[in-house]
């Protein structure tokens, strides 16, 4: 009493129970654990299994002789239930194959709509740019015209060009064949040049002498003069001798 | 004797004893409690599969969790009721949860085999959430042999898997809880159930509930501890819980029986890596995803040693393994699987913010 607890019978009850279960089922594990028991054993499931069998079919005979179905007809109808879920199993694996199949398409379909919306505005600023480019294309071909126009006049020039380089070309020919025959006449001309300027050199050297025998009587007439007081003397004595040498 | 002594002394356990055996007996008068699941939309539905969607209460990752239980219990126990709830707890901390429902197999699903159940069905269902998530890739998580289903899953498929989460998964079927020579009878094909699979064509749930009973016949426990603690309502809720998920145990096709014993238990063929499913070839050195395993220490069901292989097969570098305290539902049960992924998985989910920054 002075612990406060009381009596529990059924703690001692529990204790004693427990040590007789694990000591009866040890007794029954070791009674047991022998080749022969097994073989008893053995031999008792097969004859009750043999006789169960026997029940069976003797009970199937009966029913069929009595049109009663057994169990056996009711496994038989569940089994084709179970066959059809098994098929409704399968096809709702093939749906859903189907649906992801169709999903992807869908994806696959919405990513091109997507990509046609794009092509499509892109065209359209395409056509846009193209426009501008036609109108721009069209001034072209007007100044491709007048281009055209200018080269036809180029080629006519050209021509023209190609003509007178021939005639250039003629007439470089022709200056050849003169320079060539130049060629012959200058040192003809040369000699008679040179000969001409001997000549003339001479006609100089005696020119030469010419003024230095008039140098020599003016210088005479200026002695002749100093003698003379009249300035007015000397210039016509000079003139004089200017026009009367002329 | 003061008041107070006398109400300690014999009020108060005079109480306590009147709420207790009033307990009990609501429980033995009254129905099994209903289960309410977490707030959930129906993704997808085939025979008697069902892919729920459980969204997030606050959306944080990105990457959704793709849970899978055993084919041998209901799916349930990972949505057992608020407040210890595992698909509950993920929604709260920013999860989406993708939860996939076996169901309960009849006799016109006798033939399906594990071939059927982790191609057409767990690899269909991953398949609609990621559909449905609209995420990139998943995060799986398997739990007992749903962690089994889901290794495989993970090793064989092309789907985006970004982790897996693996809890109290058995790899290694050649060790279990059961007795030596049973293993060894059954690796010797001295015990078979193929005929006892073949004859029941879809083995119903009572025989599977037998089969767990088995591996513990005397199995008074949960029951004493009812007695115990039944003046604790809380408790009590959680044990009525998980009474009936524990007695609730689904089907199991036939074929797909056999060939888990055959392949499983007797040739250990996941670990061997022989085990063909749907004609492809089950290596568990193709799982590249990080990955998490964790065990519970006082697992009963699924060993250790039967988790532990996985990390030496698969190819992940980023591989995380950890024991919890707790027995093989525990940690389903109340609901701290839950805060036992979130760490791991906050490191290895793809954040939202990260998405729209």
């Amino acid at each position: 009493m002075a612990t406060g607890k009381t009596y529990d019978p059924f703690a001692g009850y529990k204790l004693v129970s427990e040590m007789w279960e694990k000591q009866l089922n040890g007794l029954l594990y070791k009674l047991t654990d022998n080749k022969e028991f097994v073989q008893t054993a053995n031999i008792g499931l097969d004859a009750y299994s043999r006789y169960l069998e026997r029940l069976r079919k003797n009970q199937e005979l009966i029913a069929a002789f009595m049109n009663i179905p057994t169990k056996k007809d009711v496994a038989n109808v569940a089994k084709l239930s179970i066959q059809v879920e098994e098929k409704m199993d399968i096809l709702e694996e093939q749906i859903w194959n189907l649906q992801e199949g169709l999903s992807s398409l869908n994806k696959g379909n919405l990513e091109m709509f997507q990509e046609t919306v794009k092509i499509v505005t892109q065209m359209k600023t395409e056509f846009q740019k193209m426009a501008r480019e036609v109108s721009e294309t069209k001034n072209m071909k007007a100044d491709l015209q007048e281009l055209r126009q200018g080269l036809v006049d180029m080629k006519i020039i050209q021509v023209n060009i190609q003509e007178l380089r021939k005639e250039i070309d003629g007439i470089k020919s022709i200056k050849v064949d003169i320079k060539q025959l130049n060629d012959s006449k200058e040192s003809n001309h040369f000699q008679s040049d040179i000969q001409e300027l001997k000549l003339g050199v001479a006609e100089i050297s005696n020119m030469k002498t010419d003024l230095a025998a008039m140098k020599s009587l003016i210088e005479k007439d200026k002695q002749k003069k100093k003698k003379e007081p009249e300035k007015e003397q000397d210039k016509e004595l000079v003139l004089t001798g200017v026009s009367k040498s002329k | 004797m003061s008041t107070k002594a006398l109400e300690s002394n014999f009020l108060l356990p005079i109480k306590r004893e009147a709420k207790r055996w009033n307990q009990l007996y609501k429980i033995m008068t009254e129905p099994k409690p209903e289960i309410v699941p977490t707030p959930r939309e129906c993704v997808w539905k085939k025979n008697k599969t069902t892919l729920w969607f459980h969204p997030a209460k606050e959306k944080k990752y990105e990457t959704p969790i793709f849970l899978v239980y055993s084919l041998l219990n209901k799916v349930y126990i990972l949505d057992i009721g608020e407040g210890s709830s595992v698909v509950g707890g993920l929604t709260e901390r920013g999860y989406d949860v993708y939860l996939l429902e076996w169901g309960s197999p009849g006799l016109e699903d006798s033939h399906l085999t594990l071939d059927n159940y982790i191609i057409d069905y767990l690899e269909n269902a991953v398949k609609r959430a990621l559909r449905h998530s609209e995420a990139k890739d998943i995060t799986m998580a398997g739990y007992c042999l749903g962690g089994t289903a889901a290794a495989i899953l993970t090793s064989i498929t092309n789907l985006p898997i970004k982790n897996l989460v693996l809890a109290a998964v058995p790899i290694d079927f050649s060790i279990g809880i059961v007795p030596d020579k049973w293993l060894e009878g059954l690796q010797k094909g001295q015990l078979s159930f193929d005929r006892f699979a073949d004859a029941h064509e879809t083995i119903p749930s009572e025989f599977l509930y037998l089969m767990f009973r088995m591996l513990s016949p005397v199995y008074g426990s949960p029951k004493i501890n009812l007695i115990t603690r039944a003046h604790d309502e809380k408790y009590v809720e959680k044990w009525r819980r998980m009474d009936k998920w524990t007695k609730d145990t689904a089907s199991f096709a036939g074929a797909a029986f056999k060939q888990m014993f055959n392949d499983l238990y007797r040739d250990n063929k996941l670990l061997k890596g022989d085990l063909m499913i749907g004609g492809r070839k089950v290596d568990l050195k193709n799982i590249k995803c990080p990955l998490f395993v964790f065990s519970c220490s006082r697992d009963n069901l699924v060993l250790e040693q039967q988790s532990l292989p996985v990390m030496e097969l698969v190819s992940s570098e980023d591989k995380t393994y950890k024991v919890y305290e707790g027995g093989h539902v525990s940690l389903a049960l109340t609901g701290a699987f839950a805060g036992i992924m979130d760490p791991w998985l906050a490191a290895h989910s793809q954040e939202i913010h990260e998405v729209l920054t």
